[in-house]
Parts: structure tokens; C-alpha cells; sequence
């Protein structure tokens, strides 16, 4: 049987919803290169912080909404890009109820118990909707960042990176910049002959597991079936990527717009260098939707906080040195991001606009401090969505964090009626 | 039938159940509730008004559905945010209202429980991250790093349930990369199965460098005093004390002084006293000056110690490893992968003090982590051999990491406990720690591998594994391919079109120019990807319950116990069937229990239960817990593993957690409680004195240490802890959106006064009224276990600074009582009510034992499993072998 004809039934057959590239491309088909690109592509940015922020000084006063306000304690760092960047209070994640999932349903809006016979269930984040429709341009459909520990220790939850793929499972990501930058800049040394027959070899495997799952799959039953459809996708994630590695075969990968990063960073600096990375990312239009599960254990160790990271949340019970310490992490936290706001301004596109003029920043968490999933600290940055920064922007209570994701996404032109629990676009947000 | 939730949350049982199907229970609010809802809200949330579009008149009190869930959901969310009542409007009383939402509370989880009840079904299980990782040692031989993996622990409570073991593109190809490497690291082992090395370290050589070092430094010394001196003559002289004091104002010090030595008439050049290198000379007889025999009294006590010409002695130094504040191993270069044995020959000095005997053992450098723990037994005069095993992998060589350590145990966890060892010592006597340990030397070697010790994987293949020889003729390789798939697939035969496959890898891979050895390994590595090795597949295609083949209940029972595929007899009693008789199924059983591989049994699923991984989440203070170093945390959690095996080795009580008149643990543990006559590094039953606290997971130092932070105590976490893991009555999880405490922020209080704020709000006091007396009552064991009479809070400024004033010293007043239950004045009355509740805490185990050992929750439908099982767990006194043998033996263990 002629294998290539196989996996395109086989792809065709999928009931996922994946934008599958042409499968022409099979035949090494030069696709647009990051050069020929038109007009300047919109990106996206997600930075979760895991277990919230300090509520009193990290929110400007509410009573001084719209563009008027004061710059807040924990917001300081970025006075300088004042009018680059909006507050959003009052968004609430309403199926939350559990106090130590900082990220696991931050992007989805998901509840985690709707499904009758599952005690977990979570749907697609929104970093993902965007890399469906956005990702068939880059190199990478999409790049995941991840902390280097474990995740529970900075309040993210269940998951492993802040991305949910379409079937609302976990997607794994890099974990140290090391790996996110031999994984962005690395492995071109193979000459092109020889990448072409691993290509080849590599569709051999995938026939190989598929037939093993096929044969184990005849076995089952539905509830069975259903778990396997993981295996499936994988594969079929890998065929995906497969076709786009050789659409991109005989395209040179771009050269790392910055230094190798040493091993062994933690903290502060670590979350510096996976900024730059993600700058490095954008620049070479490697990949236009990024998300990072940003550390906080290591980022409280590296500013010699001895504080426990969730007992620092619970800084209400003494104050004193937890609360300091809380605020130190936000105005670290807003350091680092003033530190990429200003790398996305300095960065200049082909016209003579900036970086920062087509990337939109998503920064925040759904833990807001101690427990609290109501008021999900939310700042958004950028003018790469059409979304009216330097705003206060106060909403009613209880507004749907998804409908921020929504205003977000379809503002960057992804074609999304609603995400989540949205009940609509949010308009003050929008320019 | 017994349920463990509140008496107000009932439960209904629809007793109409087709052909012995799972009871369908439903799940609902205490009628005794509406009066609360129809006179607080339903004022604006009836028929009429409908606020919000949310109207709790309608509102169904049995949950059996979704819907229903969420709009209680909504009111418990809104009740404990205090969003509602609205502020102006009527209020309930403070006891209802708290009565109300621990009811409601209780009623949700058990909502969620019975909405997500799976009613029987196993759902696919995936090789969880700790069994592929065991699969893979198994098969090859090799263990493997396997910290990519996802650790599978974070969405349900337990690594085995298959709903929470997802699979993703990423995770296929790493499999495939970790099976190429674990294929390497086997290959290479086999290349030098038989292989014996043997290297023998003798640790007196480092004295040499000491002595040389040290007469180097003082014979420089004394140079640059003389010097000095001659400087310091040149500078008294009269004719030159106009120059000199024009010096001496511009010198910070007598250094810098020194350095303007050749503006003072006749002072000496440095160079003139032996100080010639190409660097500044001047610098260099001011820095010998400084390092003199004040500088070296430490290292000079060291070469004054006997026994240096046959051994070296362990120090305590702020250098890493400096004058052997560690003894390093370097592992030949040429050592190849293999399992080895360690051996150190040692004895303690007249000096070491009894927590001074033991040595932490590690691999690759002084500050990295601690493998393990040993006490030294022997003497100076007559010193010991002890043994570690130890598994060298091609990785590590290929990492160049071949660096072996000893250290006296707890002296460079941290720079914290460095310096504070080091001050002591000083403190002691003037020049520096005393030398506890002495070491003759140090020895690694091979221990080669046997034929019966070739891996089943690898003696399936039996075939040439190396380029040497010509390459295996097409049906031979085809034929050891399918030997080896099938040792991979545990037993299961593959498809034809699988094999053709499979053999067209391996071609593709030669006619592309690659190596027999590589070809191969690439091949086997796709099959260490396929889904039959990934996935433990039990297939029914007609969706009917069915029982297990007795192949795949092989397989249920042995990753049951072992965490493992099935040994070659367990196998065959499988394929046979045989397996399937209850008798031969028991002596099985009984087999793989007491096989010392039912610690990873004992390991996963005790770690899991009692959440013991929250002894990670906390650096504990070397400065304020000097005693609870790396080693005591290590032996701290092996003791509870330990406890656990002896349990279901001697099929113990499990009443013996509650409370028991012994421990199971060993010298180090004694040394830490301050129990005599232990000794060695093996843990063993100790009967206990008649006054001490240990004897239960109550007593035990890691169950203690996870109830605090690393620096204070949290009766709130041990509280909850008392009730989710022996009482069975697990508080509902911590809602989100309660409004904070903050009133009490900065004052000087006890830890019981800010505690008892939670009784003011009814949205607290609901579950923390239960809670915190439990936490108060063991407030006797300060954060790491150790026992203790005063607590003493220090209130700090922003930069954790003590505030004047702000320290407050308090008796402990472990006293409480029970909500709604028995009152009790001290931590001994208090673990006497735990301990005479032994059915709630047998409840308990069996649910953890069936989600464990079952692979998915165990919802209200196994409320019959969980009776059979306790009924039959009862007969035994509760033996805990028993509870095993019961699920194991139960119809929901043998069918799927």
C-alpha cells in the first residue's frame, strides 16, 4: 500500500479540527518564507504568574478609571510605558473554585467538572485558537515556555505548560531557555540529503505506531477508543509538524538574534533570558503565539525572599515580611515585563514600526492572591490587537475573563465568535 | 451501609438496579436547609423578583444533575465570598449560616464525586511516568531519566487512574528518544556483561597535600614576617618619621601602609624575603602575613590527629571540600556502566558525639544532592566496612560526571549550615569542629552480570548486538524481532503487517547506510513508542463487563505490586490461566508482596495517600531545625515507607498508624527521637519507652514536617491532614473568594489566638471549627517532629527584621476537643480518640487502595467493594496484607 496515500486517508479521516497544510507540500514545496511576508503578522504573548499578585498595591484605584490614573506600587516599573499597556479589573473566572490553579484554566474558561464520568475536563486555551489561525505561517505552529520546577510550587496547577490543545489536553513545554533556544536556533548542521531521508524515515515510524494503535484500537470498547484518540492525535500532531519541517526543509533557519544562554539560571534571570528568547522568537518570525508558566519559586529565591511562595499568598494572616515580599515579586514581575516592553519597542520591523506595534502581551493569573479566582489580575500590552491601552479599564464585577480572550483574539483578527464561558467582546477595550 | 459524609447530607438509594449493576445513589441538601434559603433569599431570587436570572424557589434539593450542581455551586460560591446576603438585606444567624455551608460544602463534593463516578469502568491506562521508567529497567536493564515525561500526578490522586494519563505528539517522541538511549545504555552493558573492576581509594594521600600545603603557607609566613619586621624597623627610625606619618595618613592600613615600603629609607624590597613572582610582591607578603598559624589552626589541629599515615578524617570546612570537608571517589574513566558496590572503611573518633556518626553518601559533587545516609558502627581502633550500591549508566560517563562523595552527614546541605557548624566548633574550642569520623578508605567495584541476570529483552533478541560480526540474516532478525516485541508487549503476539513493518525500519535504516547495532536500535526504539508496550490495553469491543484473560490479570496484579511488567513465572501462570484460580491468584499475591519489589507498591502508593511530597515544598531552616538536615529528611520519609512495608510484610494492623507502642526505624531515626540501643542503617521494629509521643503517623518527624511551612508549625495543613487521611472525613477543598483575615496582621499574638479568628465568620468557622482543634492538639511537635512545651511568635518589620517588643513566649496548650465530639487535654487523649476511630481510617485506605490499585476513582457505586473488602480486612484485625488480598481477590480486580 503506498504509504504516503494511507497517511492522507488517514489524515483526512480525523474528526479533530486541525488546519492541516496542503499535503501537496509532501513534494517539498517552498512555502512563504519569513521575508516574504507581506504585511507585518499580528503575535501573541501569554505570561502566567501562577499564584496571583498582591491585590492592594498591584491594582490601580478603581476609582480612578479610564486613562487618568495613578500608576500603582506594584505597577511602577512600567510607568515608562504607560500608554502601551491596560489594567483590566473586575474579570472573573466563573467556574473556578479551587485555590491553587493559578494557569490550568486561566486561557480556557472551562469548567473543570462539566463532563458527566470525569472528575478533570478542560477545553482548548486561547493561545491555541490563535495558533490554529496563526501558526501555519511559522516555522512553529506555536512555542510553549515552562518553568523549570515543578509547577505546583508556583500556584499554576494542573498542567504542563499554560496551553490546552483542542481536545482540552495538556500541552508539555520547554522548560529551561537552553532548550527553548536550541529547540528555536539549533540543528541545521545535518546536510539536506540526509535530513530529507530522516524525514522519510520518520513517516516509516509513524506508519509503524499507527498500525500498532489501529491493531490495539479493533479491541476496544468506546470509553477505550476514546482514550486511544490521544495516541491518534499525537501522531497526527507529528505528521502536522512533519509536513511543515519539510515545507521548511530547504529554508535555512534563522540565525539566533542573541548569544547561546548558559546553563543554570534561575529566577529572575531565567525569566529575563526566556524574554529575550521570545523576543528572538517574534523577531525571526519563528513562531507568533508564545505562552510562558512563569516561575515563582525560583523568582522569589533568586530576589533572596526565604518566604514560602504560597504562604507569601497568605500574606493577609501576619503582613509584615510576607506582604513585602509579595509586593517585591510584583514590582520584579514588572521590571522584567517593562524590560520586554522596551526590547519589543527597540525591535523594528522592515517599515519602521516596532515589534511592540503587532505583539499583544496577556500578563496575569487566575489566582489573584490567597484564594481568590474573582478579579483575575489581568494586564494586556501591546497595540497589536487594536485594543485601547493606557486605560484603568474598571468593568462590572463578575465579567468573564474569556471575554477579554475573546476581544483579544478576534482584535488580532482570528476569526472566533466566542471562547470559553465568553458572553461577548468587551467594548471599552476596544480602540 | 456506612458513608463517610455528615449525617445532613443524605444519600438515597435507588435500590431498582438491573442485572447487578452499580447502585445509583443520589446525592442532596438537608431539607432542614430550605427555611435558610426561602427566608434569606428568596426574597430577590424567587418566582417574582429573579435577580441576576438566578431563583432559588425551584431549586431541586437531590443533585443528580449538572445544572442543579452549578446553581448550588453559585449559592455556596456566593455565600463564602460573602457576597451574599447583600449587605443591607437580612442576615442568617451566625451558627446556621456556618451550619449550612459545612453541609453544603460536604454536599458538593460528594456531588462531584457521584456526578464523576466512572460506575466501574477502567479507563485505558497509559504506562504511568514511575512504570514506564521501571518497564524500561526491567526489559533492558537500563535505568533511565525519565524527569521529561509528564509526572502524571497532577490531575486526579493517583499516578495509576487512567482518565488522568494523557499522551500527546511531544510525549511519542520523547518516549522514542528515552528507549534509544535506555537501547544504548543496554547494549553497552551487554557489550561488558561479565566485566570486573575494582579500584581502591586509600584516603591518606590527601594528608600529604595537606602538610605541604600548609608548611608551604607558614614557611611563606614566616618570610613576609620578617619582613615586616624589617620594614616596621626601617619605619621607627627617627630620621624617617616625617615621611612615615605622611604615610600613615594616607593608609586605610598596614597594608596599604606596606605598600609605600620603598618610599621608607631603608626598608627591604618583598623580592629580598623570597617574594618574586611576575605579581604585585608587595600584595603577596602582606597576604602571607595575614594567613598564619591563627589562620591555619584548624588545618594544624588536623595534621596533629593520630592515624594519618593509614587514613584521613572528615572535616567540616566553608570550602567545597577543602581539607576533606568531603572525600571524593573519582570513578575510573575506564568503569563501564554496570551496577557496583561501594565500600568505606571507617570509624568514629573518641570525640564524635552520638548524632556525629553517620556519613551522607552522594554522587557528582559536595553540594549536591544526598543519595543516602549511613551510620558509621566502627571505631578508630576497629573500623567498619559498609556497603552502598550504586548504578553507573553511560549517561553519567557521557556527562563526565564519575565523582563520588562522603561527607559527615548535615555539614554542607546549605552555606546556612556550614557556617553555623563551623561557629559552633569555634565556639567550642577556639580552633574549629572536632574531627568526628575517620576513614581508612574507600573501594568501588563491579559486580558482573550473571547469565540468569540478562534482561529479559535483551535475551529475547539473542541475536549479535554489536558490528563485530556480520549482521543476522534476514529471518533470523525478522524471528528476533518478533521475540523481542512480544517481551515488550507483555506477552501479546503482533500483527503480521506490525512485523513487516517493524523489519522494513531496520532495512530502511541499512540500505540508508546506518550500522547493524544502530539500525537495530532504532528499530526497537519505535517499538518502545508502539501503543501496545505504552498502553496496558485490556480489550472488550462489545462494551460488556467481561473477566481478565489471565495474561492481563499478570499484568493487573504485578503493576499492582511491583509497578512492573510480570517476572517469566508470574507469566506463565497467565497464559496458563492458571492464574485465575483464587488460590493460585493468593499464593501469587503473597508472593509479590514479599518480594522486596513491592516497595515500589509501598513507596508510590504511600506517597500518593498521605501526600507525602509536600515534605519537598519547604526548605527547612538550618539555623532554626539544625538537626533536620538532608539525611534526617531522607530517613524521616523512609521510616513511613518502612512502617508500611512492615505492615504488609508481617499483615500488621493498620490501627498501628493510628497509634502503636512501636516504630520502624533505624540508628539515624533513634539518634533523632532519642531512643537508645539502635543500631546500623537498617530499619527494623523498636517496641518504644512508655512516654514517648512516637509510635503512628502522629508521631512520625516527615508526617510533622509536612504539617509546616519549614519554619512554623500549621495546625491548619496537620489539622486538615488528621481528618483527610485518618479520620476519612476530608474538609471540603479551601474555597476560593473567602473574604481575608486581616484585622489580625502585625499584632503580637499565639499561633491559637490568630487561629481562633476563624471561628468570627461563618464562612470559615464551617470547616476550620472542625479543623483546627486537631492541629491545635499536636502543637506539641514543633515544624520538624521534634517534641517541645513553648512555641514563641516574633512579629518582623518588612525586611524580616524583629520588631522591639514584638516577641511573645507561650506554655503550649495542646488541649481541644472534637467538633461535635470528644474533648481532650493533651496530644495523647487527642491521638486516643484518633485511634479509636480505626473503621473511618480502614474506610479510608480501602478507597485510596481501590482508586490506586483499580486505576480510576472510586465513586458511590464500590460503596459495595469498599464493605467487602473492610468486611473481610476485619477478620484479620486490619491487617494490612489483608485489604490487599481482598481487592485483589474482589470481582472488580478481575474483570473489565
Amino acid at each position: 500500500m503506498n504509504t504516503s496515500l494511507s497517511r492522507r486517508h488517514f489524515l483526512r479521516s480525523s474528526s479533530a479540527l486541525i488546519a492541516l497544510p496542503f499535503l501537496e507540500s509532501i513534494g517539498f514545496r517552498r512555502f512563504a518564507s519569513a521575508a516574504q511576508v507581506a504585511a507585518n503578522p499580528k503575535r501573541l504573548l501569554f505570561m502566567g504568574l501562577g499564584w496571583g499578585l498582591t491585590t492592594e498595591t498591584w491594582f490601580p484605584d478603581p476609582k480612578q478609571a479610564g486613562a487618568d490614573y495613578e500608576i500603582s506600587k506594584g505597577l511602577e516599573p512600567l510607568a515608562r510605558h504607560k500608554a502601551d499597556f491596560t489594567v483590566l479589573q473586575g474579570l472573573t473566572h466563573r467556574f473556578v473554585n479551587a485555590g491553587h490553579c493559578g494557569s490550568t484554566f486561566w486561557l480556557t474558561g472551562a469548567n473543570q467538572f462539566a463532563v458527566p464520568g470525569k472528575s478533570f475536563h478542560n477545553t482548548i486555551s486561547a493561545d491555541q485558537v490563535a495558533a490554529e489561525h496563526f501558526g501555519l505561517k511559522t516555522r512553529f505552529t506555536s512555542l510553549q515556555l515552562d518553568c523549570g520546577t515543578y509547577a505546583g510550587n508556583s500556584g499554576h496547577g494542573p498542567g504542563l505548560s499554560l496551553a490546552w490543545d483542542a481536545g482540552g489536553k495538556p500541552i508539555a513545554g520547554q522548560k529551561t531557555p537552553v532548550e527553548a533556544f536550541h529547540r528555536l536556533f539549533s540543528g541545521e548542521n545535518t546536510p539536506l540529503e540526509k535530513r530529507k531521508a530522516l524525514l522519510k524515515r520518520r513517516h516509516s515510524v509513524l506508519d509503524t505506531v499507527l498500525e500498532d494503535a489501529h491493531d490495539l484500537q479493533r479491541g476496544l470498547g468506546k470509553n477505550d477508543t476514546a482514550k486511544l484518540e490521544e495516541y491518534f492525535d499525537g501522531i497526527r500532531d507529528i505528521e502536522t509538524r512533519l509536513s511543515k519541517d519539510e515545507q521548511w526543509l530547504e529554508i535555512p533557519r534563522p540565525k539566533a538574534p542573541m548569544a547561546e544562554p548558559k546553563p543554570g539560571l534561575a529566577g529572575y534571570e531565567e525569566i529575563k533570558l526566556m524574554y529575550d528568547i521570545m523576543v528572538a522568537a517574534l523577531q525571526t518570525d519563528s513562531t507568533r503565539v508564545i505562552g510562558y508558566r512563569q516561575p515563582v519559586d525560583t523568582l522569589l529565591t533568586s530576589l533572596d525572599i526565604k518566604v514560602a511562595p504560597h504562604d507569601m499568598s497568605h500574606y493577609h494572616s501576619t503582613m509584615a515580611e510576607k506582604f513585602d515580599a509579595s509586593q517585591r515579586r510584583d514590582v520584579a514581575n514588572s521590571e522584567l515585563l517593562a524590560g520586554l516592553i522596551d526590547k519589543l519597542k527597540a525591535t523594528k520591523e522592515a517599515d519602521g514600526s516596532c515589534l511592540l506595534d503587532h505583539t499583544t502581551i496577556a500578563f496575569g493569573t487566575n489566582t489573584r492572591t490567597e484564594h481568590n479566582g474573582d478579579n483575575c489580575p489581568t494586564l494586556l500590552a501591546g497595540h497589536g490587537a487594536g485594543l485601547k491601552m493606557g486605560q484603568n479599564l474598571v468593568l462590572p464585577k463578575g465579567t468573564p475573563l474569556c471575554n477579554a480572550w475573546l476581544t483579544l483574539l478576534k482584535g488580532a483578527g482570528v476569526p472566533v465568535e466566542r471562547h470559553g464561558d465568553s458572553t461577548g467582546v468587551i467594548k471599552e477595550l476596544i480602540a | 451501609m456506612k458513608l463517610s459524609l455528615p449525617l445532613s447530607a443524605f444519600v438515597l438509594l435507588s435500590a431498582v438496579v438491573a442485572q447487578g449493576a452499580a447502585l445509583k445513589p443520589a446525592v442532596g441538601v438537608n431539607e432542614r436547609h430550605r427555611a435558610l434559603l426561602t427566608e434569606n433569599c428568596e426574597g430577590c431570587h424567587g418566582a417574582e423578583k429573579q435577580k441576576g436570572k438566578f431563583r432559588v424557589d425551584d431549586l431541586s434539593f437531590a443533585l443528580n444533575d449538572l445544572q442543579t450542581a452549578e446553581r448550588w455551586q453559585k449559592i455556596l460560591d456566593s455565600l463564602n465570598s460573602g457576597e451574599m446576603p447583600p449587605e443591607k438585606e437580612k442576615q442568617p444567624g451566625a451558627k446556621e449560616k456556618a451550619d449550612f455551608l459545612e453541609d453544603l460544602s460536604h454536599v458538593m463534593v460528594a456531588a462531584r464525586r457521584s456526578l464523576s463516578d466512572q460506575h466501574g469502568v477502567i479507563t485505558l491506562r497509559r504506562l504511568n511516568q514511575r512504570e514506564y521508567r521501571n518497564t524500561l529497567r526491567v526489559l533492558l536493564g537500563a535505568d533511565m531519566d525519565v524527569s521529561e515525561l509528564p509526572s502524571d500526578i497532577d490531575t486526579t490522586r493517583f499516578d495509576t487512574v487512567g482518565a488522568g494519563l494523557f499522551m500527546s505528539g511531544n510525549q511519542v517522541e520523547q518516549y522514542e528518544s528515552i528507549a534509544m538511549k535506555a537501547l544504548d545504555e543496554a547494549f553497552a552493558l551487554h557489550a561488558v556483561a561479565g566485566g570486573q573492576k575494582r579500584f581502591r581509594y586509600e584516603v591518606e594521600e590527601t594528608n600529604k597535600k595537606f602538610k605541604e600545603t600548609i608548611d608551604t603557607e607558614l614557611e611563606k609566613h614566616e618570610r613576609a614576617s620578617r619582613w615586616v619586621k624589617a620594614v616596621d624597623e626601617a619605619a621607627s627610625k627617627p630620621e624617617n618619621a616625617e615621611i612615615v606619618a605622611e604615610l600613615r595618613k594616607n593608609a586605610k592600613n598596614d597594608n596599604f601602609f606596606r605598600r609605600s615600603w620603598n618610599k621608607i629609607p631603608g626598608a627591604p624590597a618583598p623580592e629580598e624575603f623570597g617574594f618574586t613572582t611576575s605579581e604585585n610582591n608587595t600584595d603577596q607578603a602582606n597576604r602571607a602575613f595575614a594567613r598564619g598559624p591563627a589562620v591555619f589552626a584548624y588545618q594544624m589541629r588536623y595534621l596533629e590527629q593520630p592515624a594519618l599515615d593509614t587514613g584521613a578524617y572528615l572535616t567540616i570546612s566553608d570550602q567545597d571540600g577543602g581539607l576533606n570537608s568531603a572525600l571524593f571517589l573519582n570513578i575510573p574513566g575506564d568503569f563501564p556502566p554496570g551496577d557496583y558496590v561501594i565500600r568505606v572503611r571507617a570509624g568514629v573518633t573518641p570525640q564524635a558525639t552520638p548524632e556525629r556518626r553517620f556519613l551522607d553518601f552522594g554522587f557528582k559533587g559536595r553540594s549536591r544532592p544526598v543519595t543516602s545516609t549511613h551510620e558509621v558502627t566502627g571505631t578508630m581502633e576497629n573500623p567498619e566496612i559498609f556497603e552502598i550500591p550504586f548504578h553507573r549508566t553511560l549517561a553519567q560517563r557521557d556527562q563526565n560526571a564519575y565523582r563520588l562523595y562522603i561527607r559527615e552527614k548535615g555539614t554542607a546541605d546549605s552555606n546556612e549550615q556550614i557556617k553555623q557548624k563551623l561557629d559552633q566548633g569555634k565556639k567550642r574550642n577556639g580552633v574549629g569542629p572536632d574531627f568526628a569520623i575517620w576513614v581508612d578508605w574507600i573501594e568501588i567495584e563491579r559486580v558482573p552480570e550473571s547469565e540468569t541476570s540478562t534482561p529479559p529483552g535483551i535475551r529475547a533478541l539473542n541475536i549479535v548486538l554489536d558490528d563485530k560480526t556480520p549482521a543476522p540474516k534476514a529471518p533470523e532478525l525478522r524471528a528476533a524481532l518478533e521475540r523481542f516485541v512480544i517481551e515488550a508487549f507483555r506477552g501479546n503476539k503482533p500483527t503480521e503487517r506490525y512485523m513487516d513493518r517493524v523489519v522494513a525500519l531496520y532495512e530502511g535504516a541499512r540500505a540508508d547506510g546506518s550500522k547493524h547495532s544502530v539500525a537495530l536500535k532504532e528499530t526497537l526504539s519505535v517499538v518502545l513508542a508502539s501503543p501496545k508496550f505504552l498502553y496496558r490495553a485490556e480489550p472488550s469491543p462489545t462494551e460488556e463487563r467481561r473477566k481478565l484473560r489471565g495474561d492481563e490479570m499478570a499484568t493487573r496484579l504485578s503493576y499492582f505490586l511491583w509497578g512492573a511488567p510480570p517476572d517469566a513465572d508470574l507469566r506463565a501462570l497467565g497464559e496458563s490461566d492458571e492464574l485465575l484460580q483464587p488460590r493460585v491468584l493468593a499464593q501469587q499475591t503473597d508472593r509479590l508482596v514479599n518480594d522486596p519489589r513491592s516497595m515500589e507498591f509501598v513507596k508510590a502508593f504511600s506517597r500518593q495517600w498521605l501526600n507525602l511530597d509536600r515534605l519537598d515544598f519547604f526548605q527547612f531552616s538550618a539555623d532554626l531545625y539544625p538537626k533536620f538536615d538532608f539525611g534526617t529528611k531522607w530517613a524521616a520519609r523512609q521510616e513511613i515507607y518502612e512502617t508500611l512495608a512492615y505492615l504488609l510484610r508481617e499483615n500488621a494492623s493498620v490501627r498501628d498508624l493510628l497509634k502503636a507502642d512501636y516504630v520502624v526505624i533505624n540508628s539515624l531515626l533513634a539518634n533523632y527521637y532519642g531512643i537508645a540501643g539502635v543500631k546500623g542503617d537498617g530499619f527494623r521494629k523498636v517496641p518504644l519507652p512508655k512516654d514517648s509521643p512516637r509510635g503512628g503517623l502522629l508521631g512520625m518527624a516527615a508526617v510533622l514536617a509536612m504539617g509546616s511551612n519549614g519554619e512554623h508549625t500549621s495546625p491548619v495543613e496537620r489539622g486538615a491532614w488528621v481528618l483527610r487521611k485518618l479520620l476519612n472525613d476530608p474538609p471540603p477543598p479551601a474555597p476560593a473568594n473567602v473574604p481575608a483575615l486581616t484585622r489580625l496582621a502585625g499584632k503580637v499574638l499565639t499561633t491559637r489566638e490568630r487561629i481562633s479568628a476563624h471561628q468570627e465568620d461563618a464562612q470559615c468557622a464551617s470547616c476550620h471549627r472542625k479543623i483546627d482543634p486537631v492541629g491545635f492538639g499536636l502543637e506539641n511537635f514543633d515544624a520538624v517532629g521534634l517534641w517541645r512545651t513553648e512555641d514563641s511568635f516574633q512579629a518582623r518589620d518588612n525586611d524580616g527584621k524583629p520588631l522591639p517588643n514584638g516577641k511573645k513566649t507561650w506554655v503550649i496548650d495542646p488541649s481541644g476537643a472534637f467538633h461535635r465530639g470528644a474533648a481532650f487535654r493533651d496530644f495523647n487523649e487527642m491521638r486516643d480518640v484518633v485511634a479509636s476511630r480505626t473503621d473511618a481510617f480502614a474506610r479510608g485506605i480501602t478507597s485510596s487502595l481501590i482508586e490506586y490499585g483499580l486505576g480510576r476513582p472510586c465513586g458511590f457505586s464500590d460503596d459495595e467493594l469498599v464493605e467487602s473488602i473492610l468486611q473481610r480486612a476485619q477478620k484479620r484485625d486490619f491487617g494490612l496484607r489483608e485489604f490487599v488480598h481482598a481487592l485483589i481477590q474482589s470481582e472488580a480486580f478481575q474483570i473489565k
